[in-house]
This record gives C-alpha cells, structure tokens and sequence, in this order.
C-alpha cells in the first residue's frame, strides 16, 4: 500500500520534473535563435534544483538527466542531436546529477528540520496548557480530567482515565465497557498485573496500563488501539509506552502526585465542613421549629388567650426561638460569605418591595418602635438579587431596633441619589464614634458600648456588607456621635434610564 | 360531629412539629390525620382523601417533591409545602409542580392557617363559580370581568386585568413569576419578570392606596405575588 503510494508520488514528481525541463527548453530555444547563445546548457540546472527542493530524488535526477540530454541536444555537437559524446556532456551529466542529489538530501534535512521544530513547539505549547490547567484545577477530578486530555493529545487515540481508588465515580464512558474491560482494569488497579490488552469484543484492542509504572498515583488509563491485527500489537504498544514514559516523567516534574493528594484532603475538609453546618442546620432548626410553633399555638389556645401573662409569657418563647434562628441564620450566612458561595441571582425588581418584604419580615420585632417610610414613587428599577438584598436591609433594620430605646423612632428611605438607589435606616439609638464609625462592618467587631447594651454576634452587618457588595452596591454609616442616633445606608447603583427594563406588549 | 370537620394530611416525620401542628389544626377545627414517611402519606391520601395536605419536604423514605408529584397525578387537593428558607429555586419549583403555597420553616400557626384556608377557598370557589373575590375596598368579578374599588369602577388595560385576574383566582395564595408570564404573556416570555414588574407597578397605582405601601398585590421576592386573602365573608361559602 504504502508503496504504490510512494511511486505514485515519485512518478507524478517525475512527470512534474518532465515539463519544467520542457518549459526550459523552450526558453533556452527561443535564446538560442535570438542570442546565438552558445552556453546555455547551465539553464537545465535550475529545473533540477527546483525538482531537487521540492519534489525530492527522483524527480530531480530524471530532470538532471532530461536536461542534460536536452542540453547536448542544442549545445554540443553533433547539434540537434540526443547523443552524448564529449567529456564536457559526460562532466554536466556527473554535476547535474551531484546538484539534483546535494539539492534534495538539503531540502529534505530542511524540511525534517521545520517539521521537528513544529512538532515540537506544539509539544511545548500543549505542556504549557496542560500545566496551567493542572494550576487551575481545584479537585482531584479537574486533575485526572487534564491528565486524561493531556494523554488523549499525546497518544492521538481515545482514552479513559480511571484515577486512583479514591476517585469511586462511574463516568459515563466506563458504562459501555465490556465485562472483559472491567475485569482488565480491576487487575491493573489493584496491581495483579501491570499493563495488559484485551479485546473489547467490539473489534478494539484496548491497551490497558498504569500511567506511571512507578507511580499509582495517576491512575490506570485504558487506551482504544483501534482494531491492530495480533501481530502488530507489540509495536503500536511499544509505541505509546514510549510516549506514556516521557508523559509520566512529565507528571512527576510538575509534581501532580502532591497536587492530587491536596485537591484530595481540601475535598475531605470541605466535605465535613458541610456535613457539619447541614447537621447544625438542622438539628437545631427543626426543634426551634417545633418551639416556635407550640408557641403560636399555645398562645392561641383559650386558656392561654384569657391571661394576659401567659400570652405574653407565649410571646417571648415565641420571640427568643425567632432569636435564636436569626443567629442560626447569620452562622450560615456567614459560612456561605466565608467560602465564596454568594451568587447573586439578579432580576430586575422595584425597590420599594424590598423595603416592605424586610418590614413586614420583622413586624414583630419592630412593633416596639415608631416606623416611618419615606419613599419616593416612581423610583427605578433595579437589577439585583433581590433576596439578598433584602437580607442585607434587614439586617440593617435589626440593628437599629436593637441599639436604639422602645418607643423611639425609626425613619425607613428609600431615595435616588444620582446613579444611586439608596436604602436607608435612621435610628435614634446608640450612634456611633468616629472609631467605631471606622470598624464598623468587621466581622464579629461590635462597640464595648453596643456589647453592653444588647447581646448579639457582630455578624449583622458585615453579612450585609458582603451581600450588598455581592450586588455592586456598597454599605456606608453615619452618626453625630456617641448617643446620637445612626443612619445606615445601602447604595446600589441603578441602570441609567435608557437601560431600564424594557415594557412588556400591552395587547 | 368530627365527620363533618375537614380533614387535613400532616405529612412529616419529625414527632414534636407533628403534634404542634397536629394541636393548632384540631383547635381550628380540623380532624388530623398523621403520616411520617412519603408511602404513608400515599396511602392514607387513598385510604382517607383529606380536603388539605400539609407536606414537609424532609422524609425518611422519598423526596418530599415526589410525594407531591405522586400525588398530583389523581388528586387536586390543595396542599401546603413546608420548606426551608433561601431555597427560592426550590419554593418555585414545588409551586410549578402543584403545590399551593408554601411556608417557610420556622412558622407560626396562624402563617400555616392564612395559606390552608386560601387554598382550600380557591378549590371551593373553582367548584362552586363564586363570581366575586373581594379584597379589603376591592372587588373582582371574574364573570363580568368588572373591577371596583369601593363601588367604583376601575379601568384596567386587557393584561392588566388578566393578571389581577390570575391572582384573584389564586387569591391567599403565592403565585410564581413563570406562571404568570407564561398565561399573560406566552410561554416565549418566561424568563421576562421586568414586564411583571412594570405591569404590577401599573396596577398597584390602580388599585393600592398607597402604591409604595401595597396592602392589596404583594411581591414574594424571587418567588412571585400574592393578593391578599379575601375576607372570610367572601368565602364563607366553603
């Protein structure tokens, strides 16, 4: 096959050779009516150079010869005549063959050359996109997925990647595997053996390996040799151990092993972190549910109803397990802001049910004070997450009902301010120092003064600092000072008019 | 005598919230019938067809979301979710599969109440063709398609008045952003919640006092609107 190919190229080169001597000829004819040129059969060396450089050997010693018999033909005497008789036609036909020769072997070491270079610039540039992506991989799985690609580019044949035995996950392409496939792996994976191949059954013999030899590390790879007849097996398998090798030692140089085993603890860590925090969640949510419940029942009940005490009495269970769940609430919150979880779910949304969700949340807890809204019609709409939003101000909104007195006012806006929407909570309470003014926002910071006035985490506000922030908006306090009330507010900017929702069809 | 009081569903499986609940549905009149795994609660739904459902979404043996689906598949009864909070995906997903409302863990009875009986209203005023769903000064006649706030009329625009008119229906009861898009505005618009918000901005202006206070058409962020329970009066038909 491969040599039949071959002549066909040779020949087609030859006949290329043929006609470049021919397109020669009629130049050197035409010189020599008009010029009376008498030494123009160096002329023939430039179609045996050409064929030299590009078309290879043989095409360049069919034009050297062509042209050197075409060359007698006009040149020497006899003229006009194909037959080579003086030493000088029998030197042309030596360095024209030397030319043809000297031409294709530089050509073909050139082109050799070129394609090595290629070759191995690609090499380099996949080395550096595989280790950049090895860099950015934040699991074991991100890793093996790199590893398996990388392999897949280097082997030029598909591959799967099994990871070592911690990575238990199915994939998808393991699914079709014959039982013969699995039991190969099984023994490879466990070290019965190291490398083997196996037909799948399908007409694929699948070559079937540790990655490294030495290391078990990187897994087992399962590589599709396509259908290879039994005794070219050996050789295609040689082939890419050869490449698995050099791709091994690659492995070890960028120190994958330590990066695996990294992406491994993080994960662990990670996982019992959230087992942690669900079961927190839970085990102490369901029973304040359960408080919190009985209580609004108890509370309703006639013999409860009828005593002025008790109900009241029902009414602080009722309050405190709304406490508690608020601070369980703030924990997670916190959690979430602490590992990068806050992703915003923007829509567009009128500002002021906001406002009113995060009142009417808190009607209770706000029922000791005197609220009053001032907010502005017509106002912009926003693109924001609007449950985050809402949290934030509400957090807000707790904050000045716990750090200012019963019965004291609490005035709610809701203003444009530039390209701003500005949320905000003036309170009469506590204020706040220029010192405490600075600090404000820190996790867990709250003023020796707020500490003493009221309990709480000092998580309020930075959980709405991280939520607003998540939003593009920003969270600002002001106060006189100490004892004269404080204004928190909460800016986020609005699109410019022209970039307002569009208005849905009326008809 | 109890033959006579509605039956109500509780499906949960934690024991204290169980009997809370089990306590404030007898004081309001309910019969109760307990369950705490997803299978239970299928068969006694078979067994007992209750006229409420009271489903929490954590159970020992299935999905709380496949119970409903389950149930969905013959019964339209009206069911309450009990759910956890800033799970707004998830409250929207169980409205689309059937649920009627929802209420967020921890609740208080009178919450829970507010949302059954809306629910339990809307079954009744869908069998029954109640005309008229009043809300504090307003009026809504679905069959003439006449608006009134105090006895005068309100002029509304066609989409105007079909969103009024789907919440009306589901009047108490949440109803999701996607729902109302889609009936209002088709299938294509699902994802446009700005026209609600421009269309509810709109109507609020019509029918609110004050629109930057709503007492009539409330927003449940991410999740959808709410029309205010109707007065008893109304719906003492049930």
């Amino acid at each position: 096959m491969a040599g039949m190919e071959r002549l066909r190229r040779e020949l087609r080169g030859s006949v290329i050779a043929l006609g470049m001597v021919a397109v020669t000829t009629v130049v050197v004819y035409a010189l020599t009516q008009s010029l009376e040129v008498r030494r123009g059969s160096v002329l023939y060396l430039l179609p045996v150079l050409l064929a030299g450089w590009h078309l290879g050997l043989i095409p360049a010693l069919v034009a050297a010869v062509a042209g050197v018999l075409w060359s007698g033909y006009f040149f020497f005497s006899p003229y006009y005549s194909f037959y080579l008789s003086r030493p000088n036609e029998i030197l042309n036909l030596l360095l024209f063959m030397v030319v043809a020769v000297v031409t294709s072997h530089l050509a073909n070491s050139m082109k050799q050359q070129t394609e090595l270079a290629k070759k191995r610039e690609k090499e380099v540039g996949n080395l550096y996109a595989f280790s950049r992506r090895l860099a950015a991989a934040s699991s074991a799985a991100d890793i093996y997925r790199a590893i398996e690609e990388h392999l897949a580019s280097l082997v030029q044949r598909k591959v799967v990647l099994f990871g070592a035995a911690a990575d238990g996950q199915a994939k998808p392409e393991q699914a079709a595997f014959s039982q013969r496939l699995h039991g190969a792996i099984a023994d490879v994976q466990a070290g019965r053996t190291l490398a083997t191949t196996v037909d799948d059954g399908a007409g694929d013999i699948w070559l079937i390996r540790r990655v490294s030899q030495k290391n078990a590390d990187f897994g087992v790879i399962a590589i599709d040799l396509g259908s290879v007849p039994p005794d070219a097996i050996e050789e295609v398998r040689e082939r890419v151990d050869d490449v698995l090798s050099d791709a091994a030692a690659t492995l070890e140089r960028l120190d994958v092993a330590r990066a695996l085993n990294e992406a491994k603890m993080r994960s662990e860590t990670e996982l019992l972190r959230e087992a942690l925090i669900g079961s927190v969640s839970h085990e102490l949510r369901t029973p304040l549910a359960s408080i919190l419940g009985a209580a609004t029942v108890l509370s309703k009940s006639d013999a409860i109803a009828k005593d002025e005490r008790l109900t009241s009495l029902a009414g602080v269970v009722r309050d405190e397990a709304d406490r508690l769940n608020n601070e369980i609430q703030n924990l997670l919150d916190a959690t979430r802001i602490s590992r990068e979880q806050i992703r915003p779910r923007q829509e567009w949304i009128e500002p002021q049910d906001i406002v009113n969700a995060a009142l009417e949340r808190r009607r209770r807890r706000l029922s000791a004070h005197h609220v009053s809204l001032d907010m502005e019609i017509n106002l912009p709409f926003i693109y924001v997450d609007p449950v985050l939003v809402e949290q934030a101000f509400g957090q807000v909104v707790d904050n000045a009902a716990k750090y200012s007195p019963p019965g004291s006012p609490i005035t709610v806006a809701a203003k444009r301010n530039g390209h701003d929407l500005v949320l905000s909570v003036r309170d009469r309470g506590l204020g706040l120092t220029a010192q405490e003014n600075a600090q404000i926002g820190e996790r867990f910071f709250r003023g020796a003064r707020h500490a003493a006035a009221t309990s709480g985490s000092g998580l309020g506000l930075w959980i709405a600092k991280a939520f607003v922030s998540a939003n593009g908006g920003k969270l600002e306090a002001a106060s006189a000072g100490a004892g004269l009330g404080t204004t928190v507010s909460i800016h986020l900017p609005f699109a410019t008019p022209a970039n307002q929702p569009e208005v849905g069809p009326d008809e | 005598m109890s033959e006579e009081n509605p039956v109500v569903l509780v499906v949960d499986d934690e024991v204290q919230i169980r009997r809370f609940l089990r306590a404030g549905l007898e004081l309001d009149g309910f019969s109760v019938q307990d369950a705490e795994t997803g299978a239970d609660a299928l068969r006694w739904a078979t067994i007992k067809p209750p006229d409420l459902v009271i489903l929490d979404l954590g159970l020992p043996d299935m999905d709380g979301s496949e119970v409903l689906e389950r149930l969905r598949a013959w019964s339209s009864v009206p069911l309450i979710v009990l759910s956890v909070r800033s799970n707004e995906a998830e409250k929207v997903r169980l409205l689309e599969s059937g649920a009627d409302d929802y209420v967020v863990k921890p609740f208080g009875m009178a919450e829970l109440l507010a949302r059954a009986h809306a629910a339990m209203r809307r079954h009744v005023r869908a069998s029954s063709g109640e005309p008229v769903v009043k809300v504090g000064p307003l009026a809504i006649d679905l069959a003439a398609r006449i608006v009134t706030i105090n006895g005068a009329r309100v002029m509304l625009t066609p989409k105007e008045y079909r969103l009024l008119q789907l919440l009306a229906q589901h009047a108490g009861n949440v109803v999701t952003h996607q729902f109302l898009l889609k009936e209002v505005w088709g299938s294509p618009h699902l994802h446009d919640t700005h026209y609600l918000r421009i269309f509810v901005r709109k109507l609020r202006q019509k029918i609110e006092t004050d629109p930057t206070q709503p007492r009539i058409l409330l927003t449940e962020l991410g999740v959808g609107y709410r029309l205010v329970a109707p007065e008893p009066a109304t719906a003492a038909a049930g």
